[in-house]
């Protein structure tokens, strides 16, 4: 499958859907994304099925603070400048590029490194959806090592990291993203078509662009458009789909604390104020509760969607007012393993709260 | 007394006010070459008035807006954008509609330099580059340049010494600095400043033909323009910045319901002949939109109403057997198309006439419509107006709805949304009383990295730069208030680190200018 310029506006939207509220604002990365597609020519899909076990893989893309770049902005060159430091650097032909996290802008920074060095991009991700740390992703959970990686900023000063473990690398690359300007772009985790194999989430790529398709074309109130998400989710890594509220923003309160965005959310029921939806933030959407009662959590997905046009909203555009709809869906499967929740569940957010999977709460 | 003029697309109002009373008001057409449109609305709000007593003359208008809209009167401007080695990735116009290029492109160049968001140099300013620019901008002569620095919104001295030096070395070329159009997002202020750029030579056009109508009437007042945030700038200021003007629009219909009620915190509706403009009003001012605007097809990031628009006005046609209301419209075919003009077409205006809520006096035909058709489209009206206010009411606040615009009268019922219903006399002419109203602001933005100094002594100095820049636009320094303080986690940092804005106001001078 090949991936084109005139693709992306569909898979930003989807990743936007997908990134749980997080991921940044996509309109400069898409209008980069575009700009080298249109130069470059379209980039070649792949499913991680078809890698060798001995292909070597190199995941790409951002980490840093998004308000960042709507003045430094992002860059053409920079995902693949990266790329070529790190090829250089452990003197290795690289077969394919993977991403980091679907949600979001990281899901075009591999099609633009891939796109100008004429790689494949894995059709994939390391989380499924958008996760504020980097422990949290499939690939480190599955036991592949974040290092050697290389960040790089916005002037090409580069920075080369190898750490005990994965925890210790999520402390130093963002201890370096702030020294560096607050955005930086990586290479890291690199891994062999086996351990891609068994780590990866599948096929988020071009779900993510069916999935935006969908929503564009599509557009109109939620309740029109469920049944047909409904039916593109049956085919998926994902779990259901289940809108689990709707109703207005009546309040947000979000603050800045370690390098996350924290806080919560408060969505009143349309036909009874006195039923409160509450969302708690850490870059993305984690639990959903109502009446005390927890209607989702992480690693389930929570997305939140205009109530009248269905389009996905990050946290940070919410605002006041705003009617919405809550939707959750269940996590991919892999997610759904003890070792995965062990780094993904509410408690490693410090939300004391066992996890309760979507499919258990809904009945 | 004061003048409060509104140019819009169809119709130019005037209001003749003394303190808060409306001593004339007057609805002409409006012309195509707006000024003797104004002049004639001049003249019949100073019938029997000694132009003498007129102390100021307050202006909103959508010239500046429609400009850009229709591509019409811009000129081409360079954009100087001082990024490097940052920022290459998008040049300047990007993502613009072809039309509006071509219509502005004076050329796009490349600098090193700027700031970073703690405030560190980006990287220095190449002294061989600028001598290159300069050399190559002085046989190109262009109308206007534009100078834009990353992260000139907290940083803007880099900007003013370029702006200051090409201003020198080019004395004909008009000259904008970026972060006087807006705050942080590089491209949108860029697009902002670029936009702006390409309107002053018709600025100078427009703000010379507003002194001279005033003058022909006899009028030795000083003019004022109103701008986005619904307060005034001078004639010498549209002149340097006239896309300050482009939301002047629905501000106005906003403040000018403040300035009828006297109610800070309502809901304002401006019923025009296609759609209802829902606005909230927040201390006496527009609360501002969150969204990023579109202005002719180029992003910006000018702080402009909140305003929701429902299909719904005095030319809205009724569905058959009054099914539905809108959103298609007759708009300015009211007088051809309606029934109560003898035309084919049943419209909202139809139905508020056989209800009895409202008279137009050169309707010629009267037969009422059925009482039955009547019902239902006022129960179809009120339910989606309900919808609308209810999104945007603040929490479950109740706050009256004001109704203004000529189509005031079409909307019926005592409550929306459980909110009281108040439709204030003049309620037709809100928005030139909202121009009107003589009050100036100042801005100012900057980041705070929280535990580097306390967050009341950032806030103290924005507010300290936000009143000088009130100053300088003609407010008395002893009536400034804070009106906003805006604070935004900006997130990922390791340090916690906010975006402060500030803004005051206070009243205009009189006299002064």
């Amino acid at each position: 499958m090949k991936i084109h310029a005139t693709d992306l506006d569909d898979l930003a939207l989807g990743a936007v859907f997908l990134a749980t509220g997080g991921g940044g604002d996509p309109y400069l990365p898409t209008l980069i994304a575009k700009q080298t597609l249109e130069q470059t020519g379209p980039v070649t899909l792949i499913d991680a099925d078809t890698l060798g076990d001995d292909a070597f893989v190199v995941p790409v893309g951002g980490v840093g603070a998004p308000t960042v770049s709507l003045e430094l902005l992002p860059s053409i060159d920079e995902a693949s400048r990266v790329l070529d430091a790190y090829a250089t650097l452990i003197s290795r032909e690289i077969d394919a590029v993977a991403s980091f996290e679907i949600g979001g802008g990281n899901s075009l920074m591999p099609l633009m490194a891939a796109a100008v060095r004429g790689l494949p991009v894995i059709d994939g991700d390391g989380m499924g959806r958008a996760f504020p740390e980097a422990q949290m992703m499939s690939y480190a959970i599955a036991g592949v090592k974040p290092t050697p990686a290389l960040a790089m900023d916005y002037a090409g000063n580069t920075a080369l990291f190898e750490t005990s473990d994965t925890t210790t690398y999520e402390h130093h690359i963002r201890a370096f993203a702030a020294a560096a300007g607050g955005m930086i772009t990586v290479a890291e985790h690199p891994m062999s078509g086996e351990e891609l194999k068994r780590s990866v989430i599948p096929r988020t790529v071009s779900f993510s662009l069916a999935l935006g398709r969908l929503l564009r074309e599509q557009r109109g109130p939620i309740a029109d458009l469920l049944p047909s998400l409904r039916a593109l989710f049956v085919d998926s890594v994902y779990g259901s789909v289940h809108q689990i509220f709707a109703g207005k923003v009546s309040g947000k309160s979000t603050r800045t604390i370690g390098g996350y965005d924290v806080g919560e959310l408060s969505i009143e029921n349309f036909d009874d104020p006195s039923d409160v939806c509450n969302i708690t933030i850490k870059n993305e959407y984690l639990v959903a509760t109502a009446k005390g009662k927890p209607l989702a959590m992480v690693p389930d997905l929570i997305v939140i969607v205009d109530a009248e046009t269905s389009t996905p909203i990050n946290a940070e555009r919410l605002h006041y007012g705003q009617r919405v709809a809550v939707l959750a869906i269940g996590a991919p499967s892999f997610y759904q393993t003890p070792e995965a929740l062990a780094a993904t569940e509410p408690r490693c957010f410090g939300i004391d709260m066992d996890y309760q999977p979507l499919a258990l709460l809904i009945n | 007394m004061r003048i409060g003029l509104d140019v819009g697309g169809t119709h130019t109002d005037a209001v003749l006010m003394d303190g808060q009373q409306v001593v004339a008001h007057t609805k002409a057409t409006t012309t195509a070459d707006v000024g003797s449109g104004i002049e004639t609305a001049l003249a019949r709000i100073l019938e029997g008035v000694n132009p003498a007593q007129v102390e100021l003359l307050t202006i909103g208008t959508t010239q500046f807006t429609n400009a850009v809209v229709e591509r019409k009167h811009l000129s081409k401007v360079t954009a100087v954008r001082v990024c490097l080695p940052a920022g290459r990735g998008l040049l300047p116009r990007a993502d613009w509609p072809a039309d509006l290029v071509e219509a502005t492109d004076g050329g796009n160049y490349l600098l090193h330099g700027g700031h970073l968001y703690d405030g560190r140099e980006l990287a220095p300013v190449d002294e061989v580059e600028v001598e290159e620019l300069l050399q190559t901008l002085r046989t190109e002569k262009p109308a206007a340049v534009v100078v834009s620095c990353a992260f000139s919104p907290s940083q803007p001295e880099l900007e003013l010494s370029l702006a200051e030096r090409l201003s020198a070395e080019l004395p004909n070329s008009r000259v904008v600095a970026s972060h006087s159009m807006g705050g942080l997002g590089l491209i949108e202020r860029e697009n902002a400043a670029i936009l702006n750029a390409s309107l002053l030579e018709f600025a100078d056009h427009v703000a010379s033909a507003l002194l001279i109508s005033s003058e022909r009437l006899g009028l030795s007042c000083p003019v004022y323009v109103s701008q986005n945030d619904g307060t005034l700038i001078d004639l010498e200021r549209v002149r340097e910045f006239p896309a300050l003007t482009f939301a002047s629009g629905p501000t106005n219909s906003i403040r000018g319901a403040w300035a009828l009620t006297g109610l800070s915190d309502a809901l304002v509706i401006d019923v025009g002949g296609t759609t209802s403009d829902i606005g909230v009003l927040k201390n006496g001012f527009p609360r501002q939109s969150n969204l990023v605007i579109d202005v002719g097809g180029a992003r910006t990031n000018f702080r402009m109403p909140d305003v929701l628009a429902i299909g719904i006005g005095g030319g809205s046609e009724i569905g058959e057997g009054g099914i539905s209301c809108g959103p298609q419209s007759v708009a300015r075919e009211l007088s051809d198309k309606a029934l109560c003009f003898g035309g084919e077409v049943m419209t909202f205006s139809d139905i508020a006439i056989s209800q009895g809520r409202m008279t137009i006096a050169e309707a010629t035909n009267s037969d009422p419509v059925e009482t039955k058709i009547c019902d239902a489209v006022d129960q179809l009206v009120l339910e989606k107006l309900t919808a609308a206010v209810d999104l945007m009411k603040p929490g479950g606040a109740i706050l009256p709805v004001v109704l203004v615009g000529g189509g005031a009268p079409l909307i019926p019922g005592e409550t929306l949304a459980g909110c009281p219903v108040i439709r204030p006399e003049y309620a037709g002419v809100a928005n030139a009383i909202g121009a009107s109203i003589a009050q100036v602001s100042g801005e100012a933005e900057g980041l705070h990295v929280i535990g580097s100094k306390a967050r009341n002594e950032v806030i103290d100095t924005l507010a300290q730069l936000a009143t000088a820049n009130a100053v300088a636009a003609g407010a008395n320094e002893a009536s400034i208030t804070v009106v906003d303080v805006e604070e935004v986690d900006i997130p990922y940092m390791a340090s916690e680190t906010t975006r402060i804005h500030v803004r005051v106001v206070g009243d205009l001078t009189l006299g002064a200018a």
